[in-house]
């Protein structure tokens, strides 16, 4: 097993620069003169150039890759143009936010996918599973905005039940950071306020972001439990007399529960990175939003940042289901191996 | 507090901010924080590192400058300086400071305040550097004494005063004590201010809000015992959001909703929506060195054959045509005879006189992809080369590709829409834009050449007497116009909407769409 953690850990770290060079290489091939938007719409060539030159960018570009491989060597992620400040503050000060969403929208899609898909697959083609059957076709077709757009009207303007948007109320002061995550910090702290006005703010992005990974947790668990119900050790179970609940929440569970858990993983670091439209609805200051304001001020060194930052996530999510199936399946690691 | 009573009042606290909606305006103590809903960050305040409307607004709420721009028509009026004088040829400006400005910690704002302010930003070569940095160096600024400062320029630049509005005064100790590196404080004022200004810094979430506090005791005292005791400017990047922040309550003040928006809120009750022509001119701009609008009279036949009137009903009226390459509001303005209006007689005319007399070529369209208005004036620019046998070929980009396209002439579109703010009043802001060194910049993607019209711009910008400049200006707008580097199209109106409880909004065109003067902005309840 240790063999096989040590070759998923070196192919981790051989996609990690291969992700770096890509990243490196389609930054400075797009167009755009990222000095002279920071510079400013009337800016001389001089202070262009003063802007170039701070940023080293009037460097060859083997000598600027050289230099941001060096860098990250260091923990050092390089410079924002549009923020000033580098890239790793920045990015301490958003992904925190986009954790908690992102975790917030996966234990509601976990909590209410697998009870629905159990639900779907004991109740099988009756109203309860065409019902469900309609609540997961609906969240992978309605895109993220427009649901998040429609809960907005409805819940925030027209009945006034949540804010419409931003992490906390206005008058809210955030409490002092221990671990960066608000609600987390605010609960250390015995902020109760912060913690009830954090969870108000959170309530509509995380059900926007979690309804399409809702529906996939929901139809996958409901087909792993299908065909786990057909079993023989479960019918031999029902046979014993063993009642359903117990058959399904004991037994077939398990079981059922382990490619959904997969699954589970995958689409936590897939979701890390598509908080994009969510963030830009709510305005919750996350890593999508930094991400996009980076981008569209050509800003080259956050965007790396950002993406090596998801790109570390998704490998790490693969690598742990990697795991996960090698230590479920000892084939898979023979086949690793050979 | 046991467990249960803690998850007690966390549901209580919790059913009251979902139930609650939020107040028209905030309260803290006894002060009434007036909530800015805008969609653009603040990056930054330095006032020697970088400007746009968002950073402006903050940065004029927390620092002041030797003179200040005023009302519409926008007048330049005494701030911290209380008088100022000039030598004939417009090279020595002299000015004397108020005796009782105070910066926030106390310091009193002196001359070698002025001066560490104005090297610094010359220093720095950023933000506002351009404006001055060609006629002053360093070594020419000069105290006199603690309330008096001396510029010396190294030529005569008539439009000096007419930039120092947008040159605040740090308190330079302040500064200095927080360099890091032998930054000038470059770091430390990012998010810190070092300012006399009439609000000062109270939070600063950087992404999220930023609040001002004003302060009290504020040098120039305030116009209005309503004054709002400060302010929130909160980031709501979507306008529907922004909308509906303003509908429910939750914002005072929003920029940047869309025409139609505009017109809905304006109709509701609690909301009102000032409008006023502003400075920032419309046109599209036309490659001058490549391509078939290299040709003058080709530029000429499409300007004819352009509708003028679908720029105003595409913004529902709220826009006036341009009648001069200059914004109306620019000093020296003139309505340029003839200018060009849609006549298809005319513009088939004059294209007969082009090295594509019958049409038969197509011209690529460059627009910011997402801004809804720039892509209907494309359709109607499809529509009405049409009938010049002209085809027109849409290519949305975002911003910073646009700027990239519009930087050398090689790559310069054949037409690109193009907003543009003046910075100041003077002409030579404008004038400046079609001179050969405002190649490669946005504004200047036409490659403009025009040796004549050049040296008339040079000459104008260092003639020191404004009876002498006005004609040469008024000659400058003339020629452009002939030589039809661009579609001049139109100024659209700034628009804001805000509840009714806010008082005091004073406009002035000369500052940037969006940009608000928070200063004289007063809460009256009801």
């Amino acid at each position: 097993m240790l063999g096989y953690v040590a070759r998923r850990l070196a192919l981790l770290g051989l996609m990690l620069f291969g992700l770096l060079c890509i990243t490196f290489a389609i930054s400075h091939v797009v167009p755009g003169d990222p000095a002279r938007l920071a510079a400013g719409p009337d800016a001389t060539a001089s202070m262009v150039e003063t802007v170039r030159a701070e940023y080293g960018l009037d460097q060859p570009l083997s000598v600027q890759f050289w230099r941001y491989v060096r860098g990250i060597a260091s923990g050092d992620l390089g410079r924002s143009l549009r923020t000033r400040e580098t890239v790793g503050s920045d990015l301490l000060r958003y992904f925190p936010n986009t954790f908690e969403l992102v975790t917030g929208a996966m234990l509601i899609a976990v909590g209410l996918g697998v009870p629905l898909g159990i639900l779907a697959a004991v109740h099988r083609d009756t109203w309860v599973d065409h019902l469900t059957r309609v609540v997961s076709v609906s969240g992978v077709a309605i895109p993220a905005f427009w649901l998040g757009l429609m809960l907005q009207l409805l819940l925030a303007l027209d009945w006034g039940l949540l804010p419409l948007g931003g992490r906390l109320g206005l008058m809210q002061a955030p409490p002092a950071p221990i671990t960066r995550l608000l609600v987390v910090d605010a609960l250390l702290r015995g902020q109760w306020a912060t913690v009830a006005d954090a969870f108000a703010h959170a309530l509509l992005p995380m059900v926007t972001l979690c309804f399409p990974a809702l529906a996939s947790i929901m139809r996958v668990n409901r087909a792993e439990m299908i065909e786990t119900l057909r079993q023989d050790y479960i019918v031999n179970a029902r046979a014993q007399g063993i009642s359903d609940v117990r058959i399904v929440g004991r037994y077939a569970l398990k079981n059922a529960m382990v490619p959904t858990l997969a699954m589970i993983g995958l689409r936590y670091g897939w979701m890390l990175g598509g908080t994009v439209l969510v963030e830009t609805v709510f305005d919750w200051p996350g890593i999508g939003l930094y991400a996009v304001s980076s981008a569209v001020s050509s800003d080259f060194q956050p965007i790396m940042g950002v993406t090596l930052l998801l790109g570390l996530n998704f490998m790490l999510a693969n690598f742990l289901v990697d795991l996960a199936y090698g230590w479920l399946d000892p084939r898979t690691r023979e086949a690793g191996a050979a | 507090m046991s467990a249960s009573l803690r998850l007690a009042a966390v549901v209580a606290t919790l059913t009251l901010a979902l139930a609650a909606p939020a107040p028209a305006f905030e309260r803290s103590g006894d002060r009434k924080i007036l909530v800015f809903a805008g969609r653009q960050e603040v990056p930054t305040i330095d006032p020697s590192v970088k400007y746009d409307w968002s950073i402006r607004m903050a940065q004029q709420s927390l620092y002041d400058a030797l003179v200040k721009y005023i009302g519409n028509p926008p007048q330049i009026v005494p701030w911290l300086a209380e008088r100022w004088e000039s030598t004939p040829d417009a090279k020595t400006w002299t000015f004397h400071l108020v005796k009782n400005a105070r910066f926030h910690n106390g310091d009193p704002v002196t001359a070698e305040a002025v001066r560490f302010s104005f090297a610094r930003t010359l220093k720095l070569n950023q933000g506002p550097a351009w404006m001055l940095s060609d006629f002053l160096k360093e070594d020419g600024i000069k105290v006199l004494d603690d309330s008096t400062i001396q510029f010396n320029l190294s030529q005569p630049y008539a439009p000096f005063l007419s930039f120092l509005p947008w040159w605040y005064v740090m308190n330079g100790k302040q500064v200095l004590a927080s360099e890091q590196g032998g930054d000038l404080g470059q770091k430390w004022l990012t998010t810190n201010a070092a300012g006399s200004g009439p609000f000062k810094i109270k939070r600063w979430e950087q992404g999220v809000l930023y609040e001002l506090e004003a302060v009290d005791n504020y040098w120039k005292g305030w116009p209005s015992k309503d004054h709002v005791g400060g302010v929130i400017y909160k980031i709501v990047r979507e306008a529907g959001a922004q909308r509906a922040a303003l509908l429910r309550g939750e914002a005072d003040v929003v920029e940047g909703l869309s025409t139609d928006d505009f017109d809905q809120v304006a109709k509701m009750p609690g909301i009102v929506v000032p409008n006023f022509p502003g400075m920032t001119t419309f046109g599209i701009k036309m490659n001058t060195q490549k391509g078939p609008t290299k040709d003058p009279n080709f530029r000429k036949a499409v300007c004819y054959a352009f509708d003028y009137d679908a720029l105003v009903k595409i913004y529902n009226g709220h826009a006036v045509l341009e009648t001069s390459p200059f914004p109306n509001a620019t000093r020296g303005h003139v309505a340029v005879p003839g200018i060009y209006r849609q006549d298809l007689a005319k513009a088939k005319e004059v294209l007969a006189k082009s090295a594509s007399p019958n049409g038969g070529v197509e011209l690529e369209y460059v627009y910011v992809q997402g801004l809804e208005e720039e892509r209907k004036l494309g359709l109607v620019l499809i529509d009405n080369l049409q009938k010049l046998n002209i085809t027109v070929k849409m290519v949305p980009l975002i911003w910073p590709n646009m700027v990239a396209r519009g930087s050398k002439p090689d790559t310069s579109p054949d037409m690109m829409a193009v907003f543009t703010t003046p910075v100041s009043t003077d002409p030579d802001a404008v004038a400046y834009q079609y001179h050969k060194n405002s190649w490669g910049k946005y504004y200047g993607s036409s490659f403009y050449a025009n040796d004549d019209v050049w040296a008339l711009i040079d000459r104008a910008r260092t003639t020191p007497r404004w009876e002498e400049r006005a004609p040469l200006y008024a000659e400058i707008q003339k020629r452009i116009a002939a030589d039809a580097p661009e579609i001049f199209g139109m100024l659209m109106n700034r628009r804001w909407a805000m509840r009714d409880h806010v008082k005091g909004f004073q406009f002035s065109p000369v500052r940037f769409t969006g940009e608000v003067d928070l200063y004289p902005l007063a809460i009256v309840a009801k």
